[in-house]
């Protein structure tokens, strides 16, 4: 019944959502509208499991002084003063929205600004002249780089429309070819979740 | 209840329909589902009936798994797996969760510890329990640690930033990416080559997929992690529907050929227009 029970559930909410999609009564009785509000009630129920285990993780980090440990103090402390804060007053507040705006907006701006150094350092290695789809990859990144900055079509006019060529015809032509069969597998793999053959999610081996 | 929807139900708004009971902008999409779906379901009954189905082709990210799990417990070091920053119900995470049962089956038969962070928290107890179950099933439900399933957090970055903390510490020897990315997908791929981990990644994202190409030593692209579940578990079953996938992209080709000499010959878009219900 552990298995079966929650299978039961997921194939009954597929049905619901098709139900919803192709069928005049079912858009008109709107389920998908009504199951989307009560996920947003269990998605508050698993965010407070979510957050009792952070708890318990760092808590125990910091009783049993693993490596590190300061960390989970600075964590424990962050999350649960900026908890108490925006429940004093309201995540709107001054207070609160000063300290997400010019604390956690700006480190997740350093941390989207560090991608530029991790994409050189795996450009170095991975554009080398080792093998053909490799050299294949270095000319057409040096010509789609120097064709999308302003020096390409100094030095060589014409350039920035073949780089504009390659990533146009190229470059979204292997993009869509990837996304329809990705498209397709997702599809059969929501539908093998519906015929109740997928049961990984359920903490079992597929059927 | 029941009568209070059906009731609101009669009250609501009339849709173009065919026959009173299928929406029409869709009935052609609807028909395209049961024939998908009927074709799923040919292969699914003819796996079942012991007749031949077409094997899923070498995929050596897959292969790859059981090699860098070997080479995680020869070095002493852990295996970290994670869904990326995709939703509980999304495909690539109901593939992600095949792939960790897998996983996580190897990582008990060797002795290995496996590391598994979420960003979402509707993930975290599901590859909890797919952990544990694992354990179970392969005779080790002492090694399992339920401090090394974890939830870092809800946001992009901070979750990024908790990962490159743990990889910083625990020096994984094995890194398995596996689901949705978005930006965060360089910065891990980049973490592991820096610690030294073999690293093995697989999404549907093609804004992604280019640095775990140049990031990872194997690369799933797109439709391939969806054959993980079949790939893995080698079920005849699980084959029929990849097949029946197959079946239905050289459908959408035909289409798409069709499609493509009809545009060049007629101004209207027959087949968008067939597609929308428009008749």
């Amino acid at each position: 019944m552990r298995k079966e029970l929650p299978m039961f559930i997921g194939v009954l909410a597929g049905l619901a959502v098709i139900f919803d999609r192709y069928f005049v009564l079912g858009r008109n009785l709107g389920l998908t509208a009504t199951l989307d509000d009560w996920s947003v009630v269990m998605d508050g129920m698993m965010f407070a499991v979510g957050f009792i285990n952070l708890t318990r993780l760092h808590y125990l980090n910091v009783k049993r002084r693993r490596a590190g440990f300061i960390y989970s103090i600075v964590l424990l402390v962050t999350m649960y003063g900026y908890l108490a804060l925006a429940l004093y007053e309201t995540v709107d507040g001054p207070n609160a929205t000063f300290i997400f705006d010019n604390v956690f907006r700006t480190m997740g701006s350093t941390m989207y600004g560090m991608i530029a150094f991790f994409i050189a350092s795996a450009a170095y290695r991975a554009f080398r002249v080792r093998t053909r789809e490799a050299t294949l990859m270095l000319v057409a990144a040096v010509l789609v780089m120097i064709g999308k900055a302003p020096v390409g079509d100094a030095l060589v006019a014409g350039w920035d429309p073949l780089a504009e060529w390659i990533l146009n015809v190229i470059n979204t032509g292997g993009m869509k070819g990837i996304l329809l069969g990705a498209y397709l597998g997702a599809f059969a793999t929501a539908l093998r979740v519906l015929l109740g053959l997928e049961r990984a999610h359920l903490g079992g081996a597929a059927k | 209840m029941l009568k209070g929807l059906f009731l609101m139900a009669e009250a609501a708004e009339e849709l173009p329909s065919v026959l009173g009971i299928f929406i029409q902008s869709v009935f052609v999409q609807f028909i395209l589902v049961l024939a998908f779906l009927g074709i799923v379901y040919m292969m699914i009954q003819r796996a079942r009936a012991g007749l031949p189905v077409p094997e899923i082709r070498k995929i050596p990210g897959l292969d790859a798994l059981d090699e860098a799990v070997g080479r995680a417990t020869e070095m002493g070091r852990p295996v970290h797996i994670t869904p990326g920053l995709g939703t509980v119900g999304a495909a690539e995470t109901l593939a992600f969760y095949a792939l960790l049962g897998h996983v996580a089956k190897l990582t008990a038969k060797y002795d290995t510890r496996l590391i598994q962070t979420n960003r979402n928290y509707l993930i975290y107890p599901i590859a909890e329990e797919i952990i544990r179950q694992a354990y179970l099933e392969a005779g080790r439900p002492d090694a399992f640690n339920a401090d090394d399933v974890m939830w870092l957090s809800d946001w992009q970055w901070s979750y990024t930033a908790a990962v490159m903390g743990i990889f910083r510490a625990e020096r994984p020897a094995a890194n398995i990416m596996f689901g949705y990315f978005y930006a965060e997908s360089m910065v891990l791929a980049e973490i592991g080559n820096q610690v030294g981990a073999i690293q093995v990644a697989g999404t549907t994202s093609t804004a992604q997929l280019p640095f775990f190409v140049a990031g990872c030593d194997y690369t799933l692209i797109g439709e391939e992690i969806y054959a993980a579940s079949a790939y893995v578990s080698k079920e005849p079953v699980l084959t029929g529907t990849v097949v029946g996938q197959d079946w239905g992209k050289v459908f959408v080709f035909a289409m798409i050929l069709v499609g493509t000499v009809i545009a060049n010959f007629s101004e209207t878009n027959i087949i968008k227009d067939i597609l929308n219900g428009v008749w």
